[in-house]
């Protein structure tokens, strides 16, 4: 076997052990060991490379913002934010027709920013908006449907963890990604709220009005939220700014999400212990994906399927964006068996450099932020699609008695928004790139 | 009886590893926003903390080797579930063999590796770069714990291999 059909032949042997539930990370680490020794020849050079890569692999700069991120929507689901955003978005927009579930779709979309993880942000505002969903005879299908959905705006809206990867496995600014997911994360929410407001005309809600808000119940409400937005100022702006690095900015999130979840009672010493523990097995369960990607991808280098895979794309000349609907269709597919993080760091160093020898007639730069929102949001999808929903999952463990059945079919409205967001971003990238052009 | 000890005493020692990791990655928190703070008001004599970003590489290393032992106690390490879902209960526990062995294989390749990168950076005497600390004493502090990734390798593979006498559900 040539080097390179050691290289085309792993993929297909990678996938096969991830479809046979061998763990991500081993399969990864594994393909990559093995590939290494089948392309050397000898177990010798990569044993000597395993002496650093682990350690360099975990003291990377750019990494540590991962834990601390972690860490920041731990104590935020810990805060007793979620109960204010959600009880501010009842105030303001409650009392209209499906006014909860608007409510809990701008709830989400408020912890979004302060929250870089769909599950977390699906989980803590599923705790604090499913009861009264419920409570107030909203169907268990639509219920569970839109924190689900509601939920993936933890990721969608700045900041967030998968595009902190993202940008440091293609070698881009995490600032500027965050800024242009921000305008789509905003279609993002408008999106899932016409879905909500179509499925309560349409889909035979037999759901209770509330009262609408005196004013001063909506000044109190709003004050209850302003260190959610002072936060997500701080983090988001302070490293636009350049006032730090987004380490930096993770950790002063931190800090401040931290000392206001202090603050409101909602940190006792069993609570961060227990931010703590759940911060600790996501950490250890990105960085093991991550060093298997190391060793996997030094795999990839030598065997040059990266570098082929993107001459023969160039060398086809087919459509670029016939290529780029392809990518994000893979992606669709993908996202349903696998999740959101294991599916980039596995697939975008094959993917970019493929993409990146497409013409759209954009930079270099605008190409890759461009190209970075639309994964980010098709890997989104996979989180609400059947059968590896991880959302529905959360969602369904705080109302079990729902039947997972009813729960997707109540997200295929919300799937078919994302879809058209997609499409519509993906016609015209100046939706993206417009405020990081302006920005910057 | 004995199992259940062991498999207790783990699961603490797992925590207690992960908690520790917890604790630093706070310190690194509060550290990062003193420098930040110290850097802001530079101009009244307070300044950045020195080697703040490499405090920060060695201290999210020893975070996250810390917690590799609790994930893996766990199971916690992401799997993907929609074929073998279908799968006869021997199929899969030989699946599931197979993964927890693997993951043996790999926490005592990496352990054994970090323990010959300490000594090979022990030897040469290699200093970081800013603060001129040993490098060595980053692989030292992570070490205990991927010692402790092995043990709590071997015993999810021991778990795993027990539960087929009695056709236990499989993590």
């Amino acid at each position: 076997m040539t080097t390179l059909e050691i290289g085309l032949w792993a993929m297909p042997v990678m996938l096969a052990l991830i479809l046979v539930r061998i763990p991500i990370m081993l399969a990864m680490f594994a393909v990559g060991v093995v590939g290494q020794f089948l392309i050397l020849g000898s177990w010798t050079p990569m044993l000597a490379q395993m002496k650093n890569i682990t350690y360099s692999t975990f003291s990377n700069y750019s990494l540590s913002v991962v834990p601390m991120f972690l860490l920041m929507g731990q104590f935020a689901s810990r805060g007793g934010m979620s109960k204010s955003l959600f009880q501010a978005a009842n105030h303001f927009i409650g009392h209209r027709r499906g006014g909860l579930a608007l409510a809990s779709i701008a709830a989400c979309g408020g912890f979004g920013a302060i929250c870089g993880s769909s599950l977390a942000t699906a989980a803590t505002m599923g705790q604090v908006a499913l009861p009264e969903l419920r409570q107030y005879g909203y169907s268990d299908r639509l219920s569970t449907a839109v924190l689900a959905a509601g939920g993936t705006l933890g990721v969608l809206i700045p900041p967030s963890v998968v595009l902190v990867i993202y940008a440091i496995l293609t070698e881009q600014n995490i600032a500027k990604l965050f800024i242009a997911a921000f305008i789509p994360g905003f279609l993002a929410v408008l999106g899932y709220m016409l879905t909500v407001w179509l499925m309560v005309r349409f889909g035979g809600e037999t759901e209770q009005r509330q009262h609408r808000a005196s004013r001063a119940e909506k000044w109190r409400a709003l004050q209850d939220i302003w260190p959610v937005l002072g936060i997500f100022l701080l983090v988001i702006g302070g490293i636009y700014m350049g006032w730090f690095t987004p380490t930096e900015g993770a950790a002063v999130g931190a800090g401040a999400t931290g000392l206001v979840a202090w603050l409101n009672g909602g940190l006792t010493w069993r609570g961060i212990e227990e931010a703590i523990l759940e911060t600790a097995i996501s950490t250890a369960m990105i960085f093991a994906i991550l060093l298997g990607a190391a060793l996997f991808n030094s795999f990839l280098a030598y065997s040059r399927v990266p570098f082929e895979a993107a001459q023969f794309v160039a060398e086809l000349g087919v459509e670029p964006y016939l290529v780029l609907a392809i990518i994000l269709l893979a992606y669709l597919v993908l996202g349903c068996f696998m999740d959101s993080l294991s599916m980039i760091i596995l697939t975008i160093p094959v993917f970019f450099p493929v993409f990146q020898t497409l013409d759209f007639g954009l930079s270099p730069e605008d190409a890759a932020l461009w190209f970075g929102i639309l994964v980010l949001i098709v890997v989104e999808v996979g989180l609400i699609t059947p059968p590896v929903g991880m959302n529905l999952f959360v969602i369904n463990k705080l109302a079990k008695d729902v039947p997972l059945s009813e729960s997707f079919k109540g997200v295929i409205p919300f799937v078919a928004s994302d879809l058209i967001r997609v499409l519509i971003l993906a016609s015209f990238p100046a939706i993206t790139l417009f405020a990081v052009h302006w920005l910057f | 009886m004995g199992r259940i000890v062991i498999s207790h005493w783990m699961e603490q020692a797992a925590r207690l590893f992960a908690l520790a990791g917890g604790v630093v990655l706070i310190g690194l928190v509060v550290l990062t926003i003193l420098s930040v703070v110290g850097r802001t008001i530079n101009a009244y004599g307070l300044g950045p903390i020195m080697g703040d970003f490499e405090l920060v590489e060695h201290g999210t290393a020893f975070v996250v080797f810390c917690a590799l032992p609790l994930c893996q106690i766990r199971f916690g390490h992401v799997a993907v579930d929609v074929l073998a879902r279908h799968f006869s209960y021997i199929i899969s526990w030989l699946l599931a063999m197979v993964s927890q062995l693997g993951l043996l294989i790999m926490a005592v390749l990496i352990s054994r590796q970090l323990y010959l990168g300490m000594m090979d950076k022990l030897n040469w005497g290699e200093l970081s770069f800013i603060l001129q600390l040993p490098v060595w004493w980053g692989y030292a502090a992570a070490f205990p714990a991927s010692l402790l990734w092995v043990i709590t390798a071997a015993l999810t593979c021991w778990q795993t291999a027990l539960s087929l006498p009695q056709r236990k559900p499989l993590p």
